[in-house]
Formats: structure tokens, C-alpha cells, sequence
């Protein structure tokens, strides 16, 4: 449409001509109208060409808004080649390190219980249910999550294998809890029940947690 | 390497008094059986002629604390249940406890603080530079 309005005047129809006494107003009203048609077009043509120029240029700059970019930092993933290299420089450091038997205390995260717990070489346990296993007895955990030393910690995804890591305990005792109260009552209607429970409990004591070195 | 917290079971009763069936039969048939399988365990039986105090079972902890279980009126495996339940106790008062895990070592890595894994920038304190 542009270049088309820009090429030639403003197309009007051809009539037939005017009286001459009328002649020079009309043509100078119609000059005019023709001139400021075109004025008008040719500004437009201008700033659409001037427009057109601008964006041609791949992705040239647009006017940086709130939503030109997504509100998280941008994060550059690394190269996976690289990557590999560097993981399996890391695991080899670390099994180094369990060989050697560099690392000092050791801390595990166990399932247990239906409770996840933190626990460390001679730490004392308490949990609310029986064990079937009688006092004295020496346990083995088989649901490790986690396990960490000073430098360096090793992860399982959820659980960690059964012969990296063993975690011993041993049964101390087993009481009962403290006798706790179970009432109910209702007001005014004479009702109140009172029950004292008690419940069993385990205690146990961690003796060692121990990690081989087979990684890979 | 475990030590059993329980050091001996008195076994308090008169051998007349009704109350006392279930602690004389216990005496006759389980008391023998109990302690082969508690070695470690002391059980003194000593029976007081004559009406006394109700009959008693009294344990005696390592760590000193006394502990006495009324069993007037129990059947002899009530008695045999109760004496294994003493045993595997440990002389510890039973009051709430707070927290069921007690650690001598709670941090490894270094206990968190705010500080942690947070640029060096926000610790260091350069020298003072004299004002000129």
C-alpha cells in the first residue's frame, strides 16, 4: 500500500473540466488537498519504511520492559561431556578418601520407626513400639538415607546400597513410657472417663556406622 | 557390650496370706526358669511368716533406685511378665521425657549459623585505611 500511495499523486477521478471563473480556486483547493494527501502519505510511507528498516535486522533492540526476560536469573547449564569428567573426578576423590580412611566422626540419616533420624556413633534412640528383639540384642539398619563426614557426603536417591554403608545398634532397654492421662468429659451430662496409658518404648544405642569403599 | 541395669529382685511374701497364691506358686514353678534365663539377674525369695505387709516384688537398679511392684492378687505368669518388664528396665526415673534422642556430638560439618554458605564478602573486614 505504502510504496504504491508514495509512487504517484492521490488518485482522483478525472471529471470533466470545470468553468473557467472557478477554475483557479478549485485547482489550487484540489492542488492542496492533492499536496497534503501526499504530505500525509509520504510521512507515513516514511515512518513505516523507517519502522521496516529498524526491525529487519534480526532481534534488533527492543525496548527492555519488565516481561522482555522471565524473572529468574538466567542459569547456563554446564557441558555434559565436561560435567561427566568432573563427576567421575569427584568420585574418585571421594572413594580415595574412604579407602584411606581420611574422614573422622560420621553422621547417617536413618528411616526408622517410621521416623527419620540423625544419629551419630554412641547415640542414645528412643522409640515408641516394641522391638522383637530382646535386650542386648545387636541390630543392624538397613534403610540408610545419608551419610556424611567432615569433607564429604554421599547421598542416596531415596536409599543408599547395603554394602556401602552398615549401621549397628544395640537394644539398652525396653520400659514403658510415662503414664499419661486419657480423660473425657462433656459438660453437663455427667460423663467423664479417666485412663491412664502407658506405652511401651525401646531405647536404643548406636554403636558404629561404618562405609566401604565401592562407588562408582 | 551390654550390662543389664537391673541388679536383684526381692521377692517379699508371706506363705499364709491369700493375696499371696500367685507369688508362692511363681515361687514353686517359674522363679527357677526365670532366673536361668536372666543370669545377671540376683532374685532373693524371702518369705516373712506371719500376716505383713502385702506382698512385693522390689527391683534394685545399678544406678541405685528402688523400685517396688505390689503382686497381691496376680497369676504367676502376671508375676513372670512383670519381673521380665523390670529387668529390661534401667533404673531411670519414668517422667516425660523431652527428647527421644540424646547425642554427645550433634554437629558434624559445623553447627549451621547464618553466616554459612554466604559470600565471604559480608565476614571480612579489611583493614582500616587512615583517613588522609
Amino acid at each position: 500500500m505504502a510504496p504504491s500511495a508514495r509512487a504517484g499523486p492521490a488518485p482522483c477521478a478525472r471529471q470533466a473540466p470545470p468553468p473557467r471563473f472557478r477554475v483557479r480556486r478549485e485547482v489550487t483547493a484540489m492542488a492542496a488537498a492533492r499536496a497534503r494527501r501526499a504530505g500525509a502519505s509520504l510521512l507515513l510511507a516514511a515512518v513505516r519504511h523507517r519502522s521496516s528498516q529498524s526491525s529487519s535486522p534480526q532481534a534488533g533492540l527492543v525496548a527492555k520492559t519488565s516481561l522482555t526476560s522471565p524473572p529468574w536469573p538466567e542459569v547456563k547449564l554446564p557441558d555434559p561431556v565436561e560435567e561427566a569428567k568432573y563427576h567421575a573426578e569427584v568420585v574418585q576423590k571421594v572413594n580415595g578418601l574412604i579407602a584411606a580412611g581420611h574422614y573422622g566422626r560420621l553422621f547417617a540419616v536413618v528411616h526408622f520407626a517410621s521416623k527419620q533420624w540423625k544419629i551419630t556413633s554412641e547415640d542414645l534412640i528412643m522409640m515408641d513400639n516394641v522391638l522383637e528383639a530382646e535386650c542386648g540384642d545387636r541390630i543392624r539398619m538397613e534403610k540408610v538415607l545419608l551419610v556424611g563426614a567432615d569433607d564429604f557426603t554421599l547421598i542416596g536417591r531415596p536409599l543408599l546400597g547395603k554394602d556401602l554403608v552398615r549401621v549397628e545398634a544395640t537394644v539398652i532397654e525396653k520400659t514403658e513410657s510415662w503414664p499419661k492421662v486419657n480423660m473425657r468429659f462433656w459438660r453437663r451430662h455427667n460423663f467423664q472417663r479417666k485412663k491412664i496409658i502407658s506405652n511401651p518404648q525401646t531405647v536404643l544405642r548406636i554403636n558404629t556406622i561404618e562405609i566401604y569403599p565401592c562407588l562408582s | 557390650r551390654y550390662v543389664r541395669q537391673l541388679q536383684r529382685l526381692q521377692l517379699l511374701f508371706s506363705p499364709t496370706a491369700a493375696d499371696a497364691r500367685g507369688a508362692r506358686q511363681f515361687v514353686e514353678e517359674a522363679a527357677q526358669d526365670f532366673a536361668r534365663q536372666h543370669p545377671d539377674v540376683v532374685l532373693y525369695v524371702s518369705p516373712h511368716a506371719g500376716p505383713g505387709p502385702a506382698p512385693v516384688l522390689r527391683a534394685e537398679y545399678l544406678n541405685g533406685t528402688v523400685r517396688d511392684e505390689l503382686i497381691a492378687s496376680k497369676t504367676s505368669e502376671e508375676i513372670v511378665q512383670l519381673a521380665t518388664k523390670l529387668a529390661n528396665q534401667s533404673g531411670l526415673d519414668i517422667i516425660r521425657i523431652r527428647k527421644p534422642f540424646h547425642t554427645d556430638n550433634p554437629s558434624i560439618q559445623g553447627q549451621w549459623h547464618p553466616l554459612t554458605n554466604k559470600p565471604s564478602v559480608l565476614t571480612v573486614q579489611g583493614p582500616r585505611l587512615q583517613p588522609e
